[in-house]
């Protein structure tokens, strides 16, 4: 198989996912902003970001979310299937910070003929988290596959 | 003046409001994109030989993608929805002029393949009473999307909390 997923049964609660941290550039910024179709001026427009009183451009709340995706099917592989995310907004991400992404499972369940985990993430810049929250993610079983 | 606000807030709770309809169907190049930014190699989203095995049988769209899909053009300009005129016109009525996202909430029902056409109706899903916070006076106020395909298929719900709120130093009414 080209590409693995993680089962189920396989993942322990309380197991830390591995960091995985991205240099965020002006670039970053603005092709998220542009992918994500927000092109409310605060995240492509350095002047009008300074005269609404922030230093510089800022990552768009879309971006962040795709982030969030990204880095939790990084980890589970692509036959996780995101169930519910949740976060709540913290410092802003300039260009020139470092995202670094973590991650811990909190719980691993069942719900009828689902198997489930729950994820707390917390994405971190240098004035602090930028974005923290949970998430549901169903995986594949070894029991019946 | 401002607990009249609350009050107007108070009564959009729930109200019916318009579709909106998405300018784009679901497609594979606005997929691209969005992992391109991300860089994202979730191969559901890329490989399509690996995706048509899948249990959907196809390429799907990342699910926090869904947002994207219902922003209207920035040209030719449809103006904003009717909700965020009326929320962000009521505000101002209290000296509430700035807007920031607080907290994101999604669930996530089916995907979104290449060719679905995403429709949403947002509603307002709860206020609070004014509150001091670290920005400046303000309402924090939720707003519920909910996102189906063209077969009218529940795709997301979708809870958006906004700080609507007077900048500190250029108060007080």
């Amino acid at each position: 198989m080209k590409y693995s997923s993680l089962y189920w049964e396989d993942v322990m609660a309380s197991q830390d996912l591995p960091t995985l941290s991205k240099e965020i550039t002006v670039t970053t910024i603005i092709i998220g902003a542009i992918a994500t179709r927000d092109l409310y001026p605060l995240h492509h427009d350095f002047r009008f970001a300074q005269k609404a009183g922030v230093r510089d451009i800022l990552m768009n709340n879309i971006t962040t979310g795709g982030f969030i995706g990204r880095y939790l099917t990084d980890w589970s592989g692509p036959e996780g299937e995101m169930r519910r995310m949740k976060f709540r907004l913290g410092m802003p991400c300039h260009p020139g910070d470092t995202l670094t992404m973590t991650g811990k499972v909190v719980k691993r369940y069942k719900d009828g003929d689902q198997h489930l985990v729950d994820i707390e993430y917390n994405f971190l810049v240098s004035e602090g988290s930028h974005c923290r929250g949970t998430a549901t993610i169903s995986m594949p079983s070894r029991v019946g596959a | 003046m401002s607990s009249s606000v609350y009050e107007e807030l108070k009564a959009m709770i729930g109200q019916d409001q318009p579709e909106i309809l998405a300018t784009d169907r679901v497609c594979k190049q606005m997929i691209r994109h969005w992992c391109e930014a991300m860089e994202d190699a979730n191969p559901l989203y890329s490989d399509e030989e690996y995706a048509r095995h899948s249990k959907y049988g196809s390429i799907i769209a990342p699910p926090p993608m869904i947002w994207s899909w219902v922003i209207p053009p920035l040209w030719p300009s449809t103006g904003r929805p009717r909700v965020w005129e009326e929320l962000l016109q009521t505000c101002a009525k209290g000296g509430f002029d700035q807007v920031i996202d607080t907290d994101v909430e999604m669930e996530f029902y089916r995907p979104l393949l290449p060719g679905d056409r995403v429709s949403a109706e947002t509603k307002v899903y709860s206020v609070t009473e004014e509150k001091q916070t670290y920005l400046g006076r303000g309402h924090f106020v939720t707003a519920e999307s909910t996102y189906r395909n063209e077969r009218k298929e529940l795709v997301c719900v979708q809870r958006v909390t906004l700080l609507i709120y007077r900048a500190r130093g250029s108060d007080e009414v």
